[in-house]
């Protein structure tokens, strides 16, 4: 748990994975400019002394992430987004099943998100079936943007994609993650375009949309998004990390962000192993708007507000009850294994 | 744009002498990151140039390798275009270095090709992507100038009404004047938010005669001056700003951990 000028902030990193980039796995070239690409953006905003050496940055496995995220990255719990990408990668970039095993070990730490590709028809369909018969999973993580043999990638407004959101308002799956941000090599920018959210959140209300990376480079196209629309949401990651490099820009983003999405439609996450939650977390903590700020954009970046962003507005989408997590956390096998449990005991008697 | 020859200098213009560096180097400053709305030499993206006599080599490299072919090629044109009209150039030739689509844009560039000729998949055409954003960086710049109008006195029922007839950009060396109420009353304001509007506004197509509104909304249309929709319009053109700056900010911090260059 974060501790803000001896205030506890429960944490919930919505934006986590557990990738295999190894080259026994690429069998793409795709495969290989995809994982030298994160590798720039990781490099890009983490701090010289915390960057990674390539070799790790392949493939760090569960241990070291249980680590980064729990034990020292002040994360409480993490949700799982994967990232199929199987034309590139052999076994997957991170499936379902593959972050399974972990999130498994740690079921009261993870939420395990499952995914879909409307190109899979009847097949596809019939993998969501069984990800939520499986692994009870309440979101998706969607990539419009992935190679599937000669397609460069699919449109959450189409016909196809309509079947399958149906499909997840029929099994219970409410949150809705479609990765729209920046361009990553080899994908299609344009694939990434945030329009096609638009219509699919107006034709599905009951659904919850988290447009992972708040669509950059069209934030202002996802911002009239998410003006319009209570069940568009905005996800965090590769926003967060200006909080270390370009503090400014980042108190200036976040006033718009909170100007026009609000304080309860967005969400933190570090996406886990671009950027580390042990320095991300403490530099989006200490951001703050200046006076002029405030009151140009009419809002506040308070600690009830940033106690939303790092985990109300999660715990919301997935019913998680985080007073109950911190009495579960005072004594699970994470605490244990890292000596947590009286952080949560002193955090329960507060 | 694209089709023209990269020898456009007209022989009588040549001189005898050298072409000078500053000259070239002011030429380049005019060509800008098509998304970032900031120029290629405040962005640091020229990495050398050559002079040998009339003979122009400009190498650039982008914040990474895969940034947008589009944007890579309007750079490029755009450096090509502008070198070769300058007195002296016998020719220019533009090299992308470190770009995964390099030497497609290098060889296309030099060769006069067209866009679409070497990238046969692309979506859009290079003018449409480029005509979008323009109408971004114009509604972007259309902030400051607001802004300046405001902090000069005028509401928002005025600025809303004007004219391209209302504005005397050489009122003084820094500053323009703006005329309102049929000439009953005139402010003065900076210079530079004005001009660099106009600017864009004009090659979007929206100021072109002195009868044109002077500003619009996101999508072109002209701006509403009951109070409340202009302020939402101030604010949305503040997000466009925005946006822009958050995007430089991705590329900036790229542009630095890739090629070493740190723009602060």
């Amino acid at each position: 748990m974060y501790t803000h000028n001896g205030e506890d902030v429960f944490v919930i990193d919505g934006h986590v994975h557990l990738w295999d980039a190894t080259e026994e796995n690429i069998i793409h070239d795709g495969g290989e400019q995809f994982i030298q690409c994160f590798y720039d953006y990781h490099t890009a905003f983490t701090p010289e002394e915390e960057q990674w050496d390539m070799e790790t940055y392949r493939q760090y496995g569960q241990e070291r992430m249980v680590r980064d995220l729990f034990r020292d990255g002040y994360a409480d719990m993490g949700i799982f987004q994967p990232t199929y990408l199987t034309d590139f990668y052999d076994e997957g970039f991170n499936t379902t099943d593959q972050n399974a095993e972990l999130a498994q070990k740690y079921p009261e730490r993870f939420v395990l998100n499952g995914s879909f590709d409307p190109r899979d028809g009847d097949e596809g369909i019939e993998h969501l079936e069984r990800l939520k018969d499986e692994y009870d999973i309440q979101g998706v993580k969607l990539y419009t943007a992935e190679w599937r043999g000669d397609s460069k990638g699919w449109r959450l407004d189409s016909e196809e994609s309509f079947r399958f959101l149906e499909k997840c308002v029929d099994l219970g799956i409410e949150n809705i993650h479609p990765h729209k941000g920046p361009t990553i090599r080899p994908l299609n920018r344009d694939a990434f375009d945030v329009a096609d959210v638009d219509d699919a959140a107006t034709s599905f209300p009951e659904l919850n949309f988290v447009v992972e990376h708040v669509g950059f480079p069209r934030l202002d196209d996802f911002c009239h998004i998410a003006t319009q629309e209570t069940n568009v949401y905005g996800g965090l990651a590769v926003a967060a990390p200006f909080a270390q490099n370009r503090p400014r820009k980042f108190a200036e983003m976040m006033g718009e962000l909170l100007f026009w999405v609000g304080e309860d439609n967005l969400i933190f996450g570090s996406d886990y192993a671009i950027w580390e939650p042990d320095w991300l977390i403490p530099a989006v903590m200490n951001a703050e708007l200046t006076q002029e700020e405030r009151a140009e954009y009419g809002v506040e970046l308070s600690l009830d507000v940033k106690r939303k962003i790092m985990a109300e507005n999660a715990a919301e989408l997935y019913d998680i009850d985080i007073e109950a997590k911190k009495e579960q956390f005072q004594d699970d096998e994470i605490s244990r294994e890292f000596g947590l449990g009286d952080d949560y005991e002193e955090a329960a008697a507060d | 744009m694209s089709t023209d020859s990269p020898d456009t200098a007209d022989a009588s213009e040549q001189s005898d002498g050298p072409v000078d560096r500053e000259a070239v180097r002011e030429r380049l400053d005019r060509v800008d990151d098509p998304e970032l709305d900031r120029s290629i030499v405040e962005l640091e993206y020229v990495d050398t140039v050559d002079i040998d006599g009339g003979d122009v080599t400009v190498e650039f490299v982008l914040p990474t390798a895969w940034c947008s072919p589009a944007f890579a090629w309007m750079m490029a044109t755009g450096i090509r275009d502008e070198v070769s009209s300058l007195s002296g150039v016998d020719s220019v030739w533009v090299e992308l270095a470190d770009h995964m689509h390099g030497e497609e844009i290098t060889t296309g560039v030099n060769r006069g090709l067209d866009f679409e000729t070497v990238f046969e998949d692309a979506a859009d055409g290079v003018e449409e992507v480029r005509r979008k954003l323009d109408e971004k960086a114009r509604f972007a710049r259309q902030y400051d100038a607001v802004e300046a109008l405001r902090e000069a006195g005028l509401d928002s029922d005025q600025i809303a009404t004007l004219t391209r007839s209302n504005v005397d950009l050489g009122f003084g060396t820094d500053t323009a004047a703006v005329t309102v109420r049929d000439g009953a009353l005139s402010v003065t304001i900076p210079h530079e938010p004005l001009d660099e509007y106009l600017e864009k506004a004009r090659k979007t197509g929206l100021v072109v005669d002195e009868t044109d509104r002077l500003f619009a909304d996101r999508e072109g249309e002209p701006l509403d001056p009951d109070p409340e929709a202009f302020e939402a319009v101030v604010r949305d053109a503040r997000l466009a700003v925005s946006n822009i700056k958050g995007q430089a900010t991705i590329c900036e911090s790229l542009h630095e951990s890739r090629n070493g260059v740190s723009l602060d």
